[in-house]
């Protein structure tokens, strides 16, 4: 598309604010495109519009206090984010999380991993150029799973529902058919979207051999989540060091092969089927009846000297916790090893040399919250 | 064109499905049980008066510094003539609903069950004119459990409760 | 001179002021009625019930909205070029009336039957895309004038096809005039001899509407609204005043070229209100449609778009043209058309599945050979 007469030109490249403010940023993020025509040259994020001290106000909170803090760091996924936190508090406590409460942990970050990730689809359709309707089906099927959340903790997303030990009350009575119910359309939800955007050919034409990124460089951007994964690299918290019960359920992780755009969604999309696939096994194996706090648990949590890194595999990447304490019961220093502000990292070279359009279509797929971004 | 083809009869499909609209303010889903609005004090029809003694347990748990708790001599209470056990009551009571983070906490540590979260509608429509208006005083916390209007369920920590 | 109006006798002059006030008052209410419609439409399809609240069964809604942006603030930024920004719109919206002369509704309600009616309709509608480009450089704005020369260049680049396909036609009917190819379609329809034509019409004419898959121009996603980020209030409605008339005036065109207009099938026989619901429910049929691929198909990227336009439809056109023109010379039976058609259609919609969908190596793009995966884990995909 360059021919020689334009190279006796001498031009200048467009500074391209695509603003805080801004329908397709997921979030207040700030990117200046440095943008030849219509392909982009340079690309320069500025982050830190959400930055609402988390890590510090945790200083000042106890254990208890800290899970709502914590809620809203990855606001679309609160509960695998409480669950870091909390499974963190336990290690430097020592405590002994029962049977039955571990069980509803994993269903309900499993079925956060499902609303997450409809979030997502929802989102990527509307940056693709499809009007409404993806957003629509992703809310349509979040509705059910947020109405079940309702239930269960009293929440529609900043749960507060995780405790050090457990869990804060006990799920109502009829939550494995709830939950059974609400699987059943989010499969029908996951279907619907699989029939619209996958085999679709302008979707592919958009989203096929769009801002890949190789193996080796998300390794080293140390990129984690299904954004690594579609790059071909199998790296799965869930599989690498199990916690929860996540070694006494069989699922598959799902793998691409060219880290494109396309295989981002992909594997999102793929994973959900794995994730519905995951609630049913726990649902079966789940006690029904039993503790879900242990036994004596002291009004106030106090944990021993030490520090710990947690990790788990939030719906985005690796979430982890660094958790320090000095005794007493609240940290000395808490840091979210956040898998977003990683994965954006590698956002200036998915997007050097695509078109602005796709620029903006390589930071939907990494599926950044960015509350998360910027703690 | 097999892939277009196939988005569209997709979304016809949706075409033929009963809407998913919920016409509020119309109509209002019931809340569940568990629902957390925002927190609402206490009131003992019994005995006619609130159930919190200001003993500030919330005031220190809440993360956020929402509440203002001050008590007061009951003058209600048997050593004086009245009937109730409580020896202290509340006297002033104010909790920011714009600080508050419906995390819980508070109903969690209450000694005497005297704060609960707003389980009803009302809970979720609090919206106001002016910021300040969401500084709730003791009477506009009392006045729904006074008048009976409120759906009562207040969680046990780690025990079962339905 | 004089004219017949409804039976009376007028000057010719008078006449036409009549039809025009008319028209411009009936495409006023259409157009508000279309943006209802699509309204309502689009919720269906997403499982919602869209405006109900204003009116009975929201029929106010476009009223509403007309009032609203009334009494909006009429901005204009400071370093915008008060001349272009300020007739921009005016050039985008007026050649869209200029098209509606020529469409005939029903039997003589229309302004005036030119002989080279779909000529000058094609000339006249091409005119807003000056106004486009008017929009986006007045304004002053990056993503404006980025918006503005994707539309130029998408408007300039769809031209070709669709003035090909209804040349093809014009070829086939030996006329341009609207009226007498309405005349000549009573007993079979265009679309039988004619559906590459139709077809390839149907495409370009979504992308001179800037409709999805070719809205990359007004991708709200991205360029936020292209040439009309700076403009609010009135100004603004008149930009969809002129996209709504134009999709309307489309409409209307496909159903009298290919569809047979108020004639096929029932003929002259029951009455004008009869024909008059046949022309809208012909037009309407042709809203739904693309109303429908809005909601269901994603935008395609600017150079998808040329390339879509220049190495696909444009030959494709050409051919039909050709073809057209071998079947008149040599007096050949008319079933040619339609097998060739069909044939066409086909080739159409397998070169556009493989060719959009085809992943492409772009100029400067950074390629790094993919590392192979390490070896353990699954691998599935």
């Amino acid at each position: 598309m360059v021919t020689e007469h334009a190279q006796e030109f001498e031009t200048q490249d467009l500074l391209l604010n695509v603003g805080p403010q801004h329908p397709s940023t997921h979030g207040v993020f700030r990117m200046v495109l440095s943008v030849d025509g219509e392909v982009v040259r340079d690309v320069v994020p500025y982050i830190g519009y959400l930055h609402r001290g988390a890590e510090k106000l945790c200083e000042t909170m106890d254990y208890r206090q800290g899970i709502g803090f914590m809620d809203r760091t990855e606001y679309l996924a609160a509960f695998n984010a409480e669950l870091s936190y909390v499974m963190a508090v336990e290690a430097l406590a020592e405590l002994e999380v029962p049977e039955r409460a571990q069980w509803i942990r994993m269903i309900l970050c499993e079925l956060n991993r499902l609303s997450s990730h409809f979030m997502f689809l929802g989102a990527f359709g509307i940056d693709v150029g499809v009007f409404a309707t993806p957003f629509i089906y992703a809310w349509r099927e979040r509705e059910e799973l947020i109405d079940l959340f309702e239930e269960v903790s009293g929440d529609r997303m900043m749960y507060a529902y995780f405790r050090p030990g457990g869990l804060a009350w006990d799920v109502p009575r009829n939550f494995k058919d709830r939950v059974r119910q609400v699987l059943k359309s989010a499969r029908q939800g996951v279907a619907d979207f699989n029939h619209l955007l996958t085999e679709n050919e302008i979707f592919l034409a958009r989203t096929r051999g769009v801002g890949a990124i190789s193996a080796a460089e998300a390794i080293e951007w140390g990129m984690s989540g299904p954004s690594i994964r579609a790059s071909g690299v199998p790296l799965d918290v869930r599989k690498d060091e199990p916690y929860l019960k996540y070694d006494q359920v069989d699922f598959d992780v799902i793998v691409g092969q060219n880290g494109d755009v396309y295989d981002r969604y992909y594997c999102r999309l793929m994973e959900m089927h794995e994730s519905i696939k995951i609630v049913e096994q726990c649902l079966d194996k789940m006690p029904d009846s039993g503790p879900i706090m242990p036994e004596k648990m002291p009004r106030m949590l106090r944990t021993a000297p030490g520090e710990v890194y947690i990790r788990t595999e939030a719906p985005r990447g690796e979430y982890g916790i660094y958790l320090v304490s000095k005794g007493g019961n609240r940290p000395y220093r808490l840091k979210v090893r956040s898998a977003c502000i990683s994965n954006l990292q590698a956002l200036k070279d998915m997007s050097v040399g695509q078109y602005v359009a796709d620029a903006i279509i390589v930071l939907g797929s990494i599926d950044i919250v960015l509350s998360e971004v910027d703690r | 064109m097999k892939g277009i083809a196939r988005s569209m009869l997709t979304t016809l499909s949706t075409f033929a499905r009963k809407p998913v609209t919920r016409n509020y303010p119309d109509f209002h889903r019931p809340l569940p049980k568990t629902d957390r609005a925002f927190p609402l004090l206490l009131w003992d029809q019994e005995i006619d008066e609130p159930f919190c003694t200001g003993c500030h347990a919330c005031e220190r748990a809440c993360p956020v510094e929402c509440m203002t708790v001050l008590m007061k001599d009951n003058p209600n209470h048997k050593s004086v003539g009245g009937n109730s056990s409580r020896r202290k009551i509340i006297d002033k009571f104010w909790i920011d609903y714009a600080r508050c983070m419906r995390c819980n906490i508070c109903v969690e540590v209450c000694n005497f069950d005297a704060i609960s979260m707003n389980n009803t509608w009302t809970g979720h429509e609090t919206s106001v004119y002016d910021r300040q208006d969401l500084v709730m005083d003791l009477q506009q916390l009392l006045s729904q459990s006074r008048a009976g209007q409120i759906q009562e369920w207040v969680p046990v920590i780690g025990q079962t409760n339905d | 001179m004089t004219a017949d109006l409804f039976g009376l006798e007028l000057n010719v002059w008078a006449d036409a002021a009549i039809r025009l006030v008319l028209i411009v008052t009936l495409m006023t209410v259409v157009v508000m009625g279309l943006i209802y419609l699509e309204r309502k439409i689009i919720a269906r399809f997403n499982q919602r019930i869209g405006p109900q609240r204003t009116g009975p069964f929201g029929l106010l809604q476009s009223v509403a909205d007309a009032l609203k942006l009334v009494g909006k603030e009429d901005l204009r930024p400071r370093s915008a070029d008060a001349w272009t920004f300020e007739l921009g719109p005016y050039f985008i919206f007026i050649p869209v009336f200029l098209g509606f002369v020529i469409v005939p509704f029903v039997a003589d309600w229309h302004i005036r039957l030119l002989d080279l009616g779909l000529l000058y309709f094609i000339a006249a509608s091409s005119l807003s895309i000056i106004g486009w480009v008017m929009a986006g450089w007045g304004s002053d704005n990056r993503y404006a004038m980025i918006g503005a020369l994707r539309a130029a260049a998408q408007g300039i680049s769809y031209e070709l096809p669709l003035v090909l396909a209804l040349v093809a036609v014009g070829i086939y009917a030996g006329t341009f005039n609207l009226g007498e190819m309405i005349a000549q379609q009573d007993v079979v329809p265009f679309i039988v001899w004619q559906p590459m034509a139709a077809l390839i019409f149907f495409i370009a004419a979504l992308a001179e509407l800037n409709r999805t898959p070719f809205d990359i121009p007004v991708g709200e996603s991205e360029v936020v609204g292209g040439p009309f980020v700076e403009y609010s209030g009135i100004r603004w409605s008149m930009f969809f005043l002129a996209e709504y008339a134009a999709l309307f005036i489309m409409s209307l065109v496909f159903s009298a070229v290919f569809l047979g207009g108020f004639l096929w099938p029932f003929g002259d026989d029951l009455g004008r209100l009869f024909q008059a619901a046949l022309t809208t429910a012909k037009a309407g049929l042709f809203f739904f449609v693309v109303v429908w691929i809005r909601i269901s198909v994603p935008r395609l990227r600017i150079d998808q778009l040329m390339s879509y336009s220049w190495k696909v439809l444009l030959p494709l056109a050409l051919v039909q043209v050709l073809v057209n023109g071998l079947v008149l010379v040599n007096g050949w039976s008319e079933v040619i058309l339609l097998a060739f058609g069909l044939v066409g259609v086909a080739v159409l919609a397998t070169v556009t599945g493989r060719a959009v969908a085809a992943p492409r190596i772009r100029p400067g793009a950074a390629r790094r050979p993919l590392a192979p995966a390490p070896a353990h884990g699954e691998a599935a995909s």
